[in-house]
C-alpha cells in the first residue's frame, strides 16, 4: 500500500511541478519591433507578382519607390527614389530625375537604367502586378520603347493619353512596380528565363531601409535594417512579424508584452484592450471596400431591381454597431471615402434595412418567393457574420439563401471563373482617386467570357454597360477638376441604384500597440516602419 | 494483438522466416503503392485552383494558362499519376503552393516542433498511464480502479481541441500559470541558435535558461492535453494486459510461496507484459501525431499539424497530399517497428 | 387479463427449456437486457442517448428561442435567466442552438454507422469467407486506408469533396469502415472453419446464402459493439471537422462549428466555446458508456 501512495503522490507531484513554471513576463528588446499579424496571404516577394495587402505593405518598407506617400497626408505624393519629376506640355510624358549615388545591398550601383529594367521586367513577366501598368497603356511589347532611361539619372515614361498626373503617380510611381531592383544579382540567379521570379520569391534585392532576412511561410517574417541605406536610418534594427491568425491569440500576446503591435483584433478585443494602460489604438481608413458580388448573368440579377432589392436586406446600422464596429465604416458607394471625387459619408449611405421594400422590388423584378440563392464567402472574420446576417434577412423577404464558406483561394477561383451567384468579396485600390474603383468596379472593357478579364470585378460579375464605360472614361479624362468631381458624384449616385454589387463597408484598420513604441504611423496607402522608435 | 511467427535458428525455419519477411516486405510495398494512389486521388479531387496560388488572383489569362501547363494539369490523368509516383518514390513532393519551397523541406522545418510536443506528451502519458494501469489492475474494482477508469472514460470522450481551449482560458488567461500559444515567447525566439529544432534542447545547449524556462512554460499545457489522451489509451491497455497476467497460474504460485502482492505484480507479472506495453506506447506515439493536428491548431504550435491544417484551408494541394503521404509513411513505419519489437523482444516468440 | 398476459410473457421468457428457436432468441435478448440494465453506468449512457433522441425530435417544442433568430443588439450576452447558456456573436440563443444541434450530431452519427456497418461487414465477410486473392486484394485496400490516422484521412477527403454535412458523413465513413471490415474478417475466419458451415456446404447451400444467413449473423454482435464504440470517435471527429470549418455550413448549429466561432471570443465570452464543448463531451461519454455495456452483453469474449 505504501508503494501505491508513493506512486500516486509522485505522479501528482510531477503533474503539479510541471504546471508551476511561472509565466515569465517578457518585454521586447529596444531595437526590435515585434508585431502579430495574419500574414498567410504572402506567396512571394517579387514585386512583379504581389497583389496582397500584406506583401505590398512589407515591400513598401523594404523597397523604395520612385515616389512616396506623405506620412502626414495620404493624398500627397512626395519624392522617393526620384528627386523630382516633370510633365510634358501635352501631359503624356513624365520625366523622373533619379537620385545619384544609390547602391544596392550587393554593392552594385543603382541607377535609372535598373529602374527602367525593373518596370520592363514587371510587364514582361506579366503576372498580377502588371495590371498596374497595362491599365495605363503599357504592354510587354511597347515597354522598352515607352519606358526609357536616356542616362543614369533620367527615367522617361511615355503614356498613350493625358491621364491625371496625381492619379498616375499614385498608381505607378508610388506602387511596388516602381521599385529599383538589383538587375545583375537577379539575372545571375535566373532560372529557365523567369527573370528571377523564383529567386525573388523569398528575397528583396532592392534599394530600401530594410531587407527581408527571413520568411517562414505561415510563421514569421523578419526584416533587418540596411546599414548602407541612402536615407535616414530607421530606429528599429529588426522588425519581427509573427503570423498569428486568431485575434484572441494576438490579444493575449499584446497584453502579456510578447509583442508591440497587434494588427487583427476583433471589435470586442479593441474595446477591451483600449481600457488597458500602456496600450493604444490607432485607426486608419483603408481604400478597400467589401461588398456582395452579384453575378449579373445569373437569372434574377439581370434585373437591376432585384439587385437593388438586396441592398435593402442588410441592417447596416446594427452591423456597424456590432461586428463591424471599429473595423469598418458603412459605405454603399463604389468609391471609398477619402478618394478624390468620393461622395460624402452621408451621401454614400442611402440604404437601410427595409424588408418590405425589398419584397416589392423582388416582386417587380419577377423573383418568386422561395427562390434559391447561393452565397459563397471566405475566411475573413467579418465574412461569416455578414453572410449569416444577410441569409436571415433574405429569408424574411422570402429568399432561400445557402451560405458556404471556403478557403480564400477557392473563393477567388470561383469568382474569377464567374462560377457563383453571390459572394462576399473585398477589393482594394491603390489610388486615392475615384477612378481607382470606377475603372475596375464599373468599367468593363470586354464582357465576353473568353476575355477573362479576371482582374476586373465588373467582368467577374458579368456587368457591362456601354453608357457607364463612357462615363468612367469621360470622368477620367475631364481636365476641369471641379467638373471631374461632379461627374464622379453623379456616377456613384446612379451606380448605387443600378450597379452590379451591393457595397457594404470600407475597411477601417485598427492597430493596437504598446505605448513603449513611439511614432507608429500609417494611413490607408502605407505603413511607415521607419518612423517607429522606442 | 499481433500474432508473432514462431522461429528459430534452423536453416529450414530460417528460410521460412526469410520467405515470410519477403511476403511482409511485398505487402508493405503494395500498401505504400496504395498509399500513393490514394493521396494522388485525393489531390486530384481537390476543387481548389493551384494555378491561382501561383500566379495571383489578378493575373492575366496568358500567365494563368502558362502555369497551368507548367504544372502538367493539361496531361492525361495516367501520365500525371506516373509522374506523381516517380516523385513520391524519390520523396520529391513538389513545391508548396503557398511558400514556393519544396514540401519536404517545409515539413522538415516544422517537424521538430511536433516531435518535441509529442515526445513530451508521450513521456507524461507513459509516466502516468503505465502505473495507473497497473494499479487499476492490481486493485481491480477498488476505488482506485474506478477513479482511473472514470478518468480514462473522460479522456476517451472529450474533444481534445476543446480541452485545449478550456486549458488556455483557465491556466493561461485566468490563472497565468503557463505561457500562451506558440512554442516560445517571440522575444526569445531568435536569441539562440536552433541546432536541433527542439527548443528544450537548443535552449539548454545555448545555456539560455530564461528561454528554457519560457519554452517549458509554453509546452506544458499542450503536452499535458495530448498526454491525457495517450495516458488514457496506455493505462487502459496496461490494465487489460495486467489483468490477464494476474489470472495466470504462476501468480498464484508466487503468492503461495509467500511473495507480497506488490512484489509479485511488479517483479513478475510486469516483466511479462513489458513488451506488450512497449508496443502500445509506440502505437500511442503514432496517435499523438494525429492528435497534434487539432491541438497544434488551438495552441498555434508551429508544427506539422498546423502546417497541414493551414495548407488545407489555403488549398495548398501539394502540401496536403505531401503531408498525408508522410503521415501514412510514418504510420506504416511505426507499425513495422512495433512488429519487429514484438518479434525481437518478446521471449515467447524467440 | 393484462396480468395474465404479463405473467405469461414472463413465464415464457423464464422457461428453463425454450420450446422454439424464437423463444430461445427472445430469452437471450431478455437476459441481455437484464444484464445491460444491471450495469448502472451503461444504463445512464443509454438513458442520456434516449433523452438526446427525444430532444432532437421535439426540438421545436423544447427550444426557448428560434435557433436562427439573430439579434445583433443582444450579441455575446453572458448566461442569464433569459438565455441560460448565453448568446453568440449574432445574438442567437446558444441553448436553442445546442438543442437543434443534437439533430445534426445524431444525423451524422447514425448515417455514418448506417454506411460503415454494412460496408465493413460485407467487405470483411467476403474477404474472410472466400480467402485467396479476393481476401488479399480487399485486405490490402483496408491496409491502405488503415495506414492513415482517421482524422487525417477524413480531413483530406472532406477538403477534396468540399465542406458540408453530407460530405463530412462520406469522409467520416471512408475513414471508419476499414477497422470494421478487419474485425468482420477475423470473425468470419473462425466461423468459416466451423463444422456447420461445412455441413451447409454439403447440403448444397450457395456461398451467398451461407454468408447471408450464417456468417453475417454470427459477426453481427461484435460489429455492432465496435460500431457503437466507434460512434464516439465519429462524433469527436465530426466536431473536429466542424471546428476547422469543414463540416456543416451556417447557419446550421453544428456543435463543432459553434465551438470554433467561440474560439474567437475566448477572452471575452467563454460560454460561446464552453457550452457546445460540454454537449460534445456528454454525448460521446454517453455513447462510450452505452457501448461498453453493450459489449459486456453481446461480446463477452472481449477482455
Amino acid at each position: 500500500m505504501k508503494l501505491k501512495h508513493m506512486m500516486l503522490s509522485s505522479a501528482f507531484a510531477a503533474a503539479v511541478a510541471a504546471a508551476v513554471p511561472l509565466q515569465t513576463a517578457a518585454e521586447t528588446p529596444p531595437d526590435v519591433m515585434a508585431m502579430a499579424w495574419n500574414i498567410d496571404a504572402i506567396s512571394t516577394f517579387d514585386p512583379a507578382q504581389v497583389g496582397e495587402v500584406v506583401t505590398i505593405e512589407l515591400l513598401a518598407n523594404t523597397c523604395d519607390r520612385l515616389m512616396e506617400y506623405d506620412p502626414e497626408d495620404e493624398t500627397n505624393i512626395v519624392p522617393g527614389l526620384a528627386e523630382s519629376y516633370e510633365v510634358s506640355e501635352d501631359g503624356t510624358t513624365i520625366t523622373f530625375k533619379i537620385r545619384e549615388g544609390l547602391t544596392f545591398p550587393s554593392g552594385n550601383p543603382a541607377t535609372a537604367q535598373e529602374m527602367a529594367w525593373s518596370l520592363h521586367r514587371v510587364l514582361k513577366i506579366g503576372l498580377g502586378a502588371a495590371a498596374a501598368l497595362t491599365e495605363y497603356g503599357f504592354t510587354a511589347e511597347n515597354a522598352e520603347e515607352r519606358i526609357t532611361a536616356p542616362d543614369d539619372t533620367t527615367l522617361v515614361m511615355q503614356f498613350d493619353q493625358a491621364y491625371p498626373i496625381s492619379l498616375v503617380l499614385q498608381a505607378i510611381a508610388a506602387y511596388p512596380v516602381a521599385t529599383l531592383m538589383d538587375r545583375d544579382t537577379i539575372m545571375a540567379n535566373e532560372v529557365d528565363g523567369d527573370m528571377g521570379n523564383k529567386y525573388l520569391a523569398t528575397r528583396t534585392e532592392c534599394v530600401g531601409p530594410y531587407h527581408l532576412a527571413r520568411w517562414n511561410p505561415g510563421e514569421v517574417v523578419i526584416l533587418e535594417r540596411n546599414e548602407e541605406y541612402w536615407g535616414e536610418q530607421p530606429a528599429m534594427k529588426t522588425i519581427l512579424i509573427r503570423h498569428v491568425a486568431e485575434a484572441a491569440t494576438q490579444r493575449l500576446m499584446l497584453t502579456s508584452g510578447d509583442i508591440d503591435v497587434a494588427r487583427d483584433l476583433t471589435p470586442e478585443d479593441i474595446a477591451d484592450v483600449s481600457q488597458i494602460e500602456g496600450i493604444e489604438i490607432a485607426t486608419a481608413l483603408k481604400p478597400q471596400l467589401t461588398y456582395l458580388a452579384l453575378n449579373n448573368e445569373f437569372g434574377p440579377f439581370t434585373d437591376p431591381r432585384a439587385r437593388l432589392a438586396l441592398r435593402y436586406l442588410l441592417d447596416y446600422d446594427a452591423m456597424g454597431q456590432s461586428f463591424l464596429r471599429d473595423i469598418g465604416v458603412i459605405r454603399q458607394s463604389p468609391v471609398q471615402l477619402g478618394a478624390f471625387g468620393a461622395l460624402s459619408e452621408e451621401e454614400g449611405r442611402a440604404f437601410s434595412l427595409d424588408v418590405e421594400r425589398a419584397r416589392e422590388l423582388l416582386a417587380e423584378a419577377g423573383v418568386e418567393p422561395g427562390t434559391k440563392f447561393s452565397l459563397i464567402l471566405g475566411t475573413h472574420p467579418y465574412s461569416m457574420p455578414i453572410g449569416q446576417h444577410f441569409q436571415e434577412n433574405a429569408a424574411e423577404a422570402g429568399l432561400d439563401v445557402t451560405v458556404e464558406r471556403m478557403a480564400n483561394a477557392q473563393l477567388f477561383a470561383r469568382v474569377r471563373g464567374r462560377e457563383f451567384e453571390m459572394a462576399v468579396m473585398s477589393w482594394q485600390t491603390s489610388v486615392g482617386d475615384a477612378h481607382g474603383m470606377a475603372s475596375r468596379q464599373i468599367y468593363n472593357p470586354d464582357n465576353a467570357a473568353e476575355a477573362k478579364l479576371t482582374q476586373y470585378p465588373s467582368w467577374r460579375s458579368a456587368y457591362f454597360s456601354e453608357e457607364y464605360n463612357q462615363r468612367v472614361m469621360d470622368a477620367l479624362l475631364e481636365p476641369d477638376t471641379a467638373k471631374r468631381e461632379e461627374l464622379y458624384h453623379q456616377l456613384q449616385l446612379d451606380q448605387m441604384q443600378e450597379g452590379p454589387q451591393v457595397f457594404i463597408f470600407q475597411t477601417s484598420q485598427n492597430v493596437a500597440y504598446r505605448t513603449a513604441l513611439k511614432g507608429w504611423t500609417f494611413h490607408g496607402f502605407r505603413t511607415f516602419y521607419n518612423m517607429v522608435s522606442k | 494483438m499481433r500474432v508473432a511467427a514462431q522461429g528459430g535458428y534452423l536453416t529450414p525455419r530460417r528460410r521460412r522466416r526469410l520467405r515470410e519477411a519477403l511476403v511482409a516486405i511485398a505487402s508493405i510495398g503494395v500498401t505504400l503503392l496504395g498509399l500513393v494512389a490514394l493521396t494522388f486521388f485525393i489531390g486530384r479531387m481537390l476543387p481548389l485552383d493551384p494555378v491561382i496560388k501561383i500566379v495571383g488572383e489578378n493575373a492575366p489569362q496568358a500567365a494563368y494558362d502558362r502555369v497551368y501547363r507548367e504544372l502538367g494539369l493539361d496531361q492525361p490523368l495516367i501520365v500525371q499519376f506516373l509522374g506523381y509516383l516517380k516523385s513520391a518514390v524519390t520523396l520529391d513532393l513538389g513545391n508548396s503552393l503557398t511558400s514556393g519551397r519544396p514540401v519536404l523541406e517545409d515539413i522538415g522545418r516544422v517537424f521538430p516542433a511536433t516531435i518535441e510536443l509529442a515526445t513530451v506528451a508521450m513521456v507524461i502519458g507513459t509516466g502516468l498511464g503505465v502505473p495507473l494501469g497497473v494499479l487499476s489492475a492490481m486493485y481491480a474494482n477498488s476505488w482506485i480502479d474506478h477513479v482511473v477508469r472514470t478518468v480514462c472514460l473522460i479522456g476517451y470522450s472529450a474533444p481534445n481541441f476543446w480541452l485545449g481551449l478550456m486549458g488556455l482560458m483557465i491556466f493561461y488567461a485566468g490563472l497565468g500559470w503557463v505561457s500562451g500559444p506558440g512554442r516560445i515567447d517571440f522575444v526569445y525566439e531568435y536569441g539562440f541558435e536552433q541546432r536541433t529544432g527542439l527548443l528544450l534542447i537548443d535552449t539548454i545547449m545555448a545555456g539560455n535558461w530564461d528561454a528554457f524556462r519560457n519554452a517549458v512554460s509554453h509546452i506544458v499545457l499542450p503536452a499535458a492535453i495530448l498526454a491525457f489522451s495517450a495516458m488514457t489509451y496506455i493505462s487502459r491497455m496496461t490494465r487489460s494486459f495486467m489483468a490477464a497476467q494476474l489470472t495466470q497460474e504462476y501468480i498464484i504460485t508466487a503468492r503461495v510461496k509467500g511473495l507480497s502482492w506488490r512484489r509479485t505484480v511488479w517483479r513478475h507479472a510486469f516483466r511479462n507484459i513489458a513488451v506488450q506495453v512497449l508496443t502500445v506506447i509506440a502505437l500511442s506515439y503514432a496517435f499523438l501525431l494525429e492528435g497534434a493536428v487539432l491541438t497544434e491548431t488551438v495552441f498555434a504550435w508551429p508544427g506539422f499539424g498546423r502546417y497541414l491544417t493551414s495548407a488545407l484551408l489555403a488549398g495548398d494541394m501539394n502540401a496536403v497530399v505531401g503531408c498525408t503521404l508522410i503521415i501514412g509513411l510514418i504510420f506504416v513505419t511505426i507499425n513495422l517497428i512495433c512488429d519487429v519489437l514484438y518479434r525481437v523482444l518478446d521471449p515467447r516468440t524467440r | 387479463m393484462d396480468d395474465m398476459y404479463q405473467h405469461g410473457v414472463r413465464g415464457w421468457l423464464a422457461a428453463p427449456v425454450p420450446a422454439s428457436a424464437a423463444q430461445a432468441r427472445a430469452q437471450q435478448i431478455w437476459l441481455g437486457c437484464k444484464r445491460f440494465a444491471a450495469n448502472r453506468s451503461a444504463l445512464a449512457g443509454l438513458v442520456f442517448l434516449l433523452l438526446l433522441v427525444i430532444v432532437a425530435w421535439l426540438a421545436p417544442l423544447i427550444a426557448p428561442y428560434n435557433p436562427f433568430q439573430q439579434s445583433l443588439a443582444a450579441r455575446l450576452m453572458p448566461p442569464s435567466a433569459a438565455h441560460w447558456f448565453g448568446t453568440d456573436e449574432l445574438g442567437r440563443d446558444i441553448l436553442s442552438r445546442i438543442i437543434y444541434g443534437t439533430r445534426i450530431t445524431l444525423y451524422i452519427a447514425v448515417l455514418t454507422a448506417g454506411i460503415v456497418a454494412p460496408v465493413g461487414l460485407i467487405v470483411g465477410t467476403i474477404a474472410g469467407y472466400f480467402g485467396g486473392w479476393i481476401d488479399l486484394v480487399l485486405m490490402r485496400i483496408v491496409d491502405v486506408f488503415l495506414a492513415f490516422p482517421s482524422l487525417i484521412l477524413a480531413l483530406a477527403f472532406v477538403t477534396a469533396l468540399g465542406p458540408g454535412i453530407e460530405n463530412a458523413v462520406i469522409a467520416l465513413s471512408l475513414a471508419a469502415w476499414p477497422p470494421i471490415a478487419r474485425l468482420a474478417r477475423a470473425e468470419t475466419l473462425t466461423i468459416r472453419k466451423s463444422d456447420y458451415v461445412a455441413a451447409m456446404r454439403m447440403q448444397g447451400a450457395s456461398h451467398l446464402r451461407i454468408i447471408w444467413s450464417d456468417v453475417i449473423p454470427m459477426c453481427l454482435p461484435s460489429v455492432v459493439v465496435r460500431v457503437t464504440l466507434n460512434m464516439a470517435i465519429v462524433i469527436l471527429t465530426a466536431a473536429g471537422l466542424g471546428f476547422l470549418g469543414l463540416g456543416a455550413q451556417p447557419p446550421s448549429p453544428e456543435w463543432g462549428a459553434m465551438l470554433s466561432t467561440g474560439r474567437e471570443f475566448m477572452m471575452n465570452a467563454w460560454w460561446v466555446a464552453a457550452m457546445p464543448g460540454i454537449a460534445i463531451l456528454l454525448t460521446s461519454l454517453a455513447v462510450n458508456l452505452a457501448g461498453d455495456g453493450l459489449r459486456d452483453v453481446l461480446d463477452p469474449r472481449h477482455d
